[in-house]
């Protein structure tokens, strides 16, 4: 069991996590007028982390430039739920992922 | 094609066909404007959906476009009419609501095949999860 990959597992399961949260905050203030949808990023910063030997990244939030409607609110509900459906079932693979690697433990403990 | 690539597929179709609402529901709001005869009709918008097509396989569609309805609209004897001209005539909008109705349900039902697209691709996803297991 590679440390990288327990790490660089931990560091989806929180981006897609955090993604989720930010993804219901958007949702929630689609009437608030003035506010700006808010977009999660970590796929690239941990990209380049597991490539530099180590799996541990942050993600961040950055707020959408796309046009707003008359009341300044730039939140468009049909992306907002389509990501939702996405980062779900990206949180499910990750979280495959992480008992596969657990499972590799299990195994060699049977063994011994 | 990205991972769940269907979702997003889907996802572009449910953006279009809102639009189509948006523009539809616009034009019957507006299907009463009048205007003085001097100046152009209130013009229906009609959206024009066009395929994308990307290298990576990852198709989709999008709004190409807007095409707007007559501005010359119809002329309607209306003489009390704050706007009327000297000879008793305002500009109304070419809409027909009968059009506009059957538009709407073409795209109501176009915007739910997309959702049953998007639920019937997530079942697919979360089944591939599950290869393996037990």
């Amino acid at each position: 069991m590679s440390d990288v990959t327990v790490a660089a597992i931990h560091s989806a399961l929180n981006g897609l996590a955090l993604r989720q949260r930010v993804i219901a905050d958007n949702i929630a203030n689609i009437n608030t007028p003035g506010y700006h949808a808010k977009k999660v990023g970590f796929e690239s910063a941990l990209a380049s982390a597991v490539s530099g030997g180590t799996g541990a990244a942050g993600a961040d939030v950055q707020t959408s430039l796309e046009p707003t409607r008359l009341d300044g609110n730039n939140v468009n509900l049909d992306q907002e739920t389509l990501s939702n459906v996405d980062t779900g079932l990206r949180y499910q693979l990750m979280l495959r992922a992480m008992d596969n690697e657990f499972g590799l433990v299990r195994d060699s403990l049977r063994t011994a | 094609m990205p991972l769940f690539g269907a979702i997003g597929v889907a996802g572009t179709g449910v953006t279009v066909y809102r639009k189509w609402l948006d523009a539809i529901s616009d034009n019957i709001s507006n299907i009463n404007t009048a205007r003085p005869t001097s100046a152009a009709a209130f013009q229906a918008r009609y959206v024009v959906a066009q395929a994308v097509t990307s290298p990576d396989g990852t198709g989709g569609v999008q709004v190409g476009g807007i095409a707007f309805g007559s501005a010359a609209g119809r002329l309607v004897y209306d003489p009390q009419h704050p706007l009327a001209d000297a000879q008793g005539y305002v500009r109304m909008p070419d809409i027909d609501l009968g059009n506009e109705m059957t538009q709407m349900i073409m795209a109501q039902r176009g915007y739910q095949a997309n959702l049953a697209v998007v639920d019937r691709a997530k079942d697919a996803y979360q089944a591939a999860i599950q290869l393996g297991r037990n």
